[in-house]
């Protein structure tokens, strides 16, 4: 069932101790209606953004380095503007934080005017109840054209859906029982952001040992180190 | 081609292409990054005044060409220069590279809006430079905006940015929050600097001057001995000014913050904590001068629940009795202490008068903290932003002070709670929750200057309505 405005404002008002009390702050508006619609509330683009870097390999790797070294991290005030190339992806933030319910799950959708400019703002739009943090945003250009984004204007909207209550999950100790819920603790890798977040991985090998693939293959990364004449490729290792 | 004007081209020649670095230099960095507003001053300033240095070179040459009597005039100006140019450039990197991705930005914005709250510093502003040296320093300015003056009078397209300090942060503690309010206390060293050379000068500097010098002259005969004595008594006397400044604008967080720092330095000892140098009074007077602040304005009444050790800490230091303070000029030689016996009776009651009529009121603040600090308390503890609504919203030094608090009494509870039993005996595991306890205080300073200037907007907005309107 999704959360009508009255709903939302109902728990924003509950203590932040109480499970079902839901926060986004900070909320700027001059009028309820300028963020609320009757179910979903929208949320404001935040100032630091991670800008794709050009790589030193041909590919990019998910794997434990990822997190450094495929962005490059960028503050840009209110009131300064940020180009979006053609057909280039960055990560944004939500100005605000939200932390959701236990019972509750959110989505978050492309506010239907910043669409029409073809800025996609997310790929990985669900979120986990309990989640805290200002939401990292995966932001494309799909258009033929440059355009600028405005940290502080309105980007997307939140909609919120209470979850089906469940029996406490007895296999799994991290499962608490709120009464008519059960929730898992929130996810530690992303907790509690307030700038856009790289991604976090395990290396490959790491990953698919846990399901008994082994001897997955590697790849050896590329040294470079000056010489005279330029750039040269290290030996590969023996 | 007359005697001399050989030499004069070729050294205009070096000195164009040395300030036609330092302009692009400067409009590199701030076109590849962010800068607090008065970095930015900073930077245009020295822009401008590099354009004005390449225009006046060319004239001067062309001077030379036509007036060769003028030659010494022209040499004697390029001198200057060259000086005034040493001395920026050891500011424009460091301001170069304190961009709001290194610095925490959120606190210096609100430590400049409460400056220009002091009496007497309503236009002032800070530039943050980033330093190799573990230190937090400010820089001095006087000698930098004299040259300044000087080099106005023949590059006149360049006027120094009035009330502008210079601030060192170490650069390994940029970003984070809780260490980084000692620069309060640097910026207590830029308001003495500020005021105490104003001419007519402000009555309670010369309370202070004569307090000083009174008491001093009581003791000491000889002239020389008299005007070391009344230098180190300043060095001390500033440091003391800068303490108690930086409580008012701040509260406890601010010596919180110090016990901190001089941890991490090594100079809270037993030995040294009772030691007074030339340069800096005993930690453990300036403790007890914490205390008495903190407690006549009423914070420490605010605070006595908090048991933590940096506060057990403090209030060990302040109950140090005097008697045991020492003062030595260098390693091994041991001061007079009636020097310091002088210092403790007769300047610092006229120091905290001089803090008290600069500063604002602090009960205000110290009724708003327990008001609010429930609550922030109540969000950090959930891994909450504290919350920024319409009305009452927590004002940013209520936040500081209680984020502080609960970074030193409940982060254990916060780690456990999210993290399971004994993660808080995980030094990572510790290290990166005290990283994002920052970013939330941070985040929520930032929230609530949005919410403060939308306010100011709207107030505006809704008085010019209504003035249309009548």
């Amino acid at each position: 069932m999704v959360l009508s405005k009255k709903e939302i404002l109902r728990r924003m008002q509950l203590a932040v101790s109480d499970d079902s009390n839901l926060v986004i702050t900070p909320l700027i508006y001059a009028n309820e209606n300028d963020i609320f619609d009757s179910d979903s509330v929208d949320l404001r683009l935040g100032c630091h953004f991670l800008l794709p870097k050009t790589l030193d390999q041909p590919f990019f790797s998910p794997d434990r380095s990822s997190a450094t070294s495929l962005h490059v991290r960028v503050h840009v005030p209110l009131g300064q503007f940020l180009v979006v190339p053609a057909h280039q992806t960055i990560l944004g933030a939500t100005l605000e934080f939200i932390r959701l319910p236990s019972d509750v799950s959110g989505q978050i959708l492309t506010k239907s005017s910043v669409a029409r400019t073809f800025i996609v703002v997310e790929t990985a739009p669900w979120i986990h109840p309990q989640y805290r943090g200002c939401l990292t945003l995966e932001i494309a250009n799909v258009s033929n054209t440059p355009v600028l984004l405005y940290p502080g204007r309105l980007i997307c909207q939140l909609i919120l859906m209470r979850i089906a209550p469940m029996q406490p999950d007895s296999n799994n100790p991290d499962s608490q029982s709120n009464g008519d819920s059960t929730t898992t603790k929130p996810d530690k890798n992303y907790f509690g952001p307030v700038y856009p977040e790289a991604p976090k991985f395990e290396d490959p090998q790491d990953d698919l040992l846990r399901i008994g693939v082994t001897g997955v293959s590697g790849f050896k990364r590329i040294k470079r180190y000056p010489t005279k004449k330029g750039w040269r490729e290290s030996k590969p290792e023996p | 081609m007359p005697d001399g004007l050989r030499d004069l081209l070729h050294d205009a020649a070096v000195l164009h292409s040395f300030v036609d670095f330092i302009g692009e230099y400067c409009k590199e960095q701030e076109r590849s990054q962010t800068y607090i507003d008065a970095s930015g001053l900073f930077f245009k300033y020295v822009e401008e005044l590099t354009a004005g240095i390449k225009l006046e070179l060319r004239n001067e040459v062309d001077r030379a060409a036509r007036f060769p009597n003028r030659l010494p005039v022209l040499r004697r100006n390029m001198l200057t220069l060259k000086y005034y140019l040493r001395l920026l450039h050891t500011l424009i990197k460091p301001a170069a590279d304190a961009h709001t991705l290194t610095i925490p930005g959120p606190l210096i914005d609100l430590a400049g809006k409460q400056l220009r709250g002091v009496k007497g510093m309503s236009s002032s502003k800070i530039v943050i430079l980033l330093t190799p040296e573990f230190m937090y320093f400010q820089r001095p300015h006087t000698h930098v905006k004299e040259q300044a003056r000087l080099v106005e009078t023949f590059v006149p397209q360049a006027t120094f940015p009035p009330k502008l300090g210079f601030i060192e942060l170490p650069y390994s503690q940029g970003p984070s929050f809780f260490t980084n309010l000692a620069v309060y206390h640097e910026i207590g060293h830029f308001v003495y600097e500020e005021l105490s050379s104003l001419n007519p000068p402000y009555p309670d500097f010369v309370a202070l001057r004569s307090a000083t010098t009174g008491s001093l002259s009581r003791i000491f005969r000889d002239r020389q001995v008299l005007a070391l004595a009344v230098k180190i008594v300043q060095n001390w006397t500033q440091e003391i000014f800068c303490d108690l400044f930086a409580i008012r604008l701040l509260g406890p967080a601010f010596s919180f913050a110090l016990v901190e720092i001089l941890s991490m330095l090594g100079f809270l000892s037993s030995k040294l904590s009772v030691k007074f140098n030339p340069t800096h009074p005993a930690s453990a007077c300036r403790f007890a001068e914490h205390v008495n602040m903190l407690t006549a304005d009423s914070w420490m009444e605010a605070i006595k629940d908090i048991k933590s050790e940096q506060k057990k800490l403090l209030e060990a230091f302040a109950m140090i009795p005097r008697s045991r303070y020492n003062f030595y000029l260098d390693d091994t030689t041991r001061g007079p202490q009636a020097l310091v016996n002088a210092f403790l009776d007769s300047v610092i009651p006229a120091i905290r008068k001089l803090v008290h009529e600069l500063t604002p009121e602090s009960n205000f603040a110290v009724r708003r903290f327990g008001r609010v600090r429930h609550d922030i308390e109540e969000c950090l503890k959930v891994g909450v932003v504290p919350i920024m609504q319409h009305s009452n919203s927590p004002d940013p030094v209520s936040l500081i002070n209680s984020a502080f608090c609960f970074y030193l009494t409940s982060l254990p509870e916060v780690i456990t709670n999210f993290e399971g039993p004994g993660a808080d005996r995980d030094v990572d595991i510790y290290s990166k929750w005290t990283r994002r306890l920052e970013m939330w205080t941070m985040k929520a300073i930032e929230d609530s200057q949005i919410q403060d200037r939308y306010r100011r907007l709207k107030r505006t907005v809704s008085w010019s309505f209504q003035k249309k309107k009548s």
